[in-house]
């Protein structure tokens, strides 16, 4: 091996340690969102405080939202206060599988609503770092139900 | 002051005003009156103008049987049009004094009638809208008067509180009142203050970035 290829050698692993390191820095970002959300001691607890808040999610799920959102999965839950519509809409989970339905309804919603954002972000620029800001945090919201999953559906 | 801009600046008023009152109170004769015979507010409701109900039934009955139902589904039972309920992360309403609009308001002395509005806290959507009507007067005022400053100023405070306010919540509260509307008429409305809030923006932001100059935004360069 001559001294060129050793530079180009060399030169090829610092690119790859600066790629690296750049991926680290952009993972710990995600991960800082998702970080700095609470623990709780239930799922049910955990979606109400942290998808449910709009501005924590940049979603309004309003009661009609849950309601259409049961209906999809051929259930039907009276009209009522929003909270307790919620918590009906969770009893109703009692499988894994059907918390993957219900995330399926959450994140339907979330991304009708965030392509909703992108028209308007488009069509009006200057909202556009406003509702940037609602989208990231939908796409957050999304990756906090996998992670209610995981933590308590296996 | 130069008509273009008198125009635009009225239009803004008037926009302010008209989408304020519907969001704020139930639809009377008197208002369902004032849309149906000006053609240029009816043009605001395009789908309420096509509305088989609307073409059917009286002005009595179409209030009192479909449009005060809608909105009292829309703005009392099952949304909820208050900004601090969409920016607290309890999902709790700050009916009392210490409800950052509330603040703003005092600043400016802008008073919140809440029995007579019959609203619980200073920062329901129509009250709100009501506020950027009065900065949206005072701003035509002022140039009407040749006020510049005073009006560049007043520009100011629209777009900051567009900017903080109402284009950061609004428009979540009102995606949900299309999509739930009973009737073509609040559909419209809610389409009608969504394009609007969205569309005052990027205006208040060009004059933002002209500096607040209404000469560089006109054109016009020999003054009012």
């Amino acid at each position: 091996m001559d001294i060129k290829d050793l530079n180009e050698l060399r030169g090829e692993f610092e690119q790859l340690q600066k790629r690296e390191m750049q991926a680290s820095l952009s993972d710990r970002s995600c991960a800082t969102d998702e970080e700095s959300r609470e623990d709780y001691p239930d799922f049910m607890i955990a979606m109400y405080k942290e998808i449910m808040p709009p501005a924590k999610s940049g979603i309004y799920f309003s009661r009609w939202d849950l309601k259409a959102m049961a209906a999809e999965m051929n259930e039907s839950f009276a009209l009522d206060i929003r909270e307790r519509m919620f918590k009906n809409y969770m009893q109703w989970v009692a499988t894994p599988d059907d918390m993957q339905l219900v995330m399926t309804q959450f994140k339907k919603h979330i991304d009708t609503k965030c392509d909703i954002y992108k028209e308007y972000s488009e069509k009006y620029p200057s909202s556009k770092e406003i509702f940037d800001k609602k989208i990231k945090k939908a796409e957050s919201t999304k990756k906090y139900l996998d992670k209610v999953f995981i933590e308590f559906f296996t | 002051m130069q008509d273009d801009l008198k125009n635009e600046q009225l239009a803004r008023v008037n926009i302010y005003a008209l989408i304020s009152r519907i969001l704020m109170n139930e639809v009377d004769e008197k208002l369902l009156k004032l849309i149906l015979k000006d053609e240029n507010i009816l043009s605001f409701f395009p789908e309420f103008q096509k509305w088989d109900k609307r073409k059917k039934m009286s002005n009595k009955d179409l209030i009192e049987k479909e449009l005060n139902v809608d909105f009292t589904n829309l703005f009392l039972l099952h949304l909820i049009p208050y900004e601090s309920f969409y920016i607290r992360e309890d999902q709790q309403m700050e009916t009392g004094g210490d409800n950052p609009v509330q603040m703003l308001y005092n600043d400016f002395d802008f008073r919140v009638e809440l029995d007579e509005a019959r609203v619980m806290s200073a920062d329901h959507i129509g009250v709100e809208l009501e506020f950027m009507y009065k900065l949206c007067e005072a701003e035509y005022k002022a140039l009407e008067d040749g006020e510049e400053t005073i009006a560049a100023e007043i520009a100011e405070m629209q777009y900051n509180f567009l900017k903080n306010h109402l284009v950061e919540w609004a428009p979540m509260y009102l995606l949900n009142v299309k999509s739930e509307a009973g009737t073509a008429f609040y559909f419209d409305a809610a389409d009608l203050a969504i394009e609007f809030i969205l569309s005052d923006f990027e205006y208040l932001t060009e004059l933002k970035n002209s500096e607040f100059s209404y000469k560089a935004k006109t054109g016009d360069n020999n003054g009012y």
